[in-house]
């Protein structure tokens, strides 16, 4: 066998890696890649039909074959879906709602359903909960022999909330995207009015600079007697100039 | 915080620990009781009852009673409550899927307008820089 471990790995704090990371030598990889490029295979998920025995481990396992495989001591499946009451052997509580008695209990259909009767069906559950515990209670004061019967209403009862509560699951998922994304817009429109706000704002001080350079322009094309008053004149529209720009900026 | 549904199953679980704890109290810690004027309570000795039960005064055990019972009908209300406050109990499916799709057309609308902020940002940064490096303090 291609995985039988070497006795050794058990031995150490952390467990080895897979022995087969061994098979990785760039030769066997060259030799796996040609092989696809002739089977004209693309997709590295999509498997050679037959490859050598040596190179058996540089392509991933097919599919469990009947779709079912176990890990940890849990059954998992391919496909991911919520089994039904009467799979996992529990008793089904028929739903009373009246909206819920005509609709075929498939699940898409149920679904399609508003889900405010799912609500009042829960509801209900819960309350025939709290009725059958005091029931329980009762049938004990009484005749505790009898109890068994009440106990295993209540686990139908527990079990059937938990599975109303699971089928919900998707809505909610449903939910908690659109609750996302209305976030993440919210965040968005802010930043951008934010910037918009900054941008206005340097608009302006650049609107207030480019008047103020003009009036200089203005003041220095003036007829001026002397070159000194000329200077002077200057001197004075620059530091006016100055101050503000000081001010506007501050 | 979980989101509503895990606090509900939660609330659901605890409300059936709830149950279990009651039903233990009620069956360890009552005292024995005569049936007629005529029974006796049988003397026991003190390590014997500690096996099968555990007595409290009368009016203790009527408080855990009714502290029992009180925890329970609040749990039953608080899963109540978490029901109706259930995410999106007014929407269909359909609904759902209209709206994402419309969150999504608003993001792409929003995220182009937020692209085309930012480059008016930075055409005003350039221009300000033009305007400061070609002015000089006198």
């Amino acid at each position: 066998m291609a995985d039988e471990e070497d006795p050794q790995s058990l031995v150490g704090t952390f467990p080895e890696p897979p022995s087969f990371y061994k098979d990785f030598t760039p030769a066997n990889v060259s030799r796996i890649e040609e092989l696809r490029k002739a089977a004209g295979i693309e997709d590295l998920a999509s498997r050679l039909p037959d490859v050598p025995e040596d190179l058996i481990n540089l392509q991933p396992p097919a599919e469990p074959e009947n779709g079912k495989w176990r890990v940890f001591g849990d059954h998992y499946t391919l496909e991911d879906k919520l089994p039904t009451l009467e799979e996992v052997g529990a008793v089904s509580l028929p739903p009373t709602h009246p909206s819920r008695l005509q609709a075929s209990p498939s699940s898409s259909q149920v679904a399609q359903n508003n889900h405010y009767d799912h609500a009042l069906e829960l509801k209900r559950l819960t309350k025939s909960l709290l009725l059958n515990f005091l029931e329980l209670l009762t049938t004990l004061s009484q005749n505790p022999g009898h109890a068994s019967a009440k106990i295993s209403d209540i686990n139908t009862l527990l079990i059937n909330i938990h599975h109303a509560l699971n089928e919900y699951r998707p809505h909610q998922a449903r939910e908690s995207a659109a609750e996302l994304m209305q976030d993440h817009l919210d965040t968005i429109r802010r930043e951008t009015t934010s910037v918009r706000e900054g941008v206005d704002r340097a608009r302006r001080v650049l609107e207030g600079l480019g008047s103020l350079t003009f009036a200089e322009r203005e003041a220095s094309q003036a007829p001026v007697d002397e070159e000194a008053e000329k200077k002077l004149r200057k001197q004075q529209d620059g530091l006016t100039l100055w101050n503000c720009a000081d001010a506007l900026l501050a | 915080m979980t989101d509503r549904l895990t606090q509900l199953q939660d609330a659901v679980d605890q409300l059936a620990q709830q149950f279990v704890a009651a039903v233990h109290f009620v069956h360890k810690r009552h005292d024995y009781q005569t049936l007629g004027p005529n029974d006796k309570v049988r003397e026991v000795k003190p390590e014997e009852m500690q096996q099968t039960i555990d007595p409290l005064p009368a009016e203790d055990f009527q408080a855990g009673l009714s502290e029992l019972s009180r925890d329970l009908i609040t749990k039953e209300q608080q899963i109540e409550y978490l029901i109706s406050m259930l995410p999106g109990l007014q929407n269909s499916e359909e609904d759902q899927e209209k709206s994402i799709k419309e969150l999504e057309e608003d993001l792409k609308a929003a995220e182009a307008q937020r692209l085309e902020a930012l480059k008016e940002k930075d055409e005003i940064l350039a221009e300000l820089d033009r305007v400061i490096q070609s002015i000089h303090r006198p």
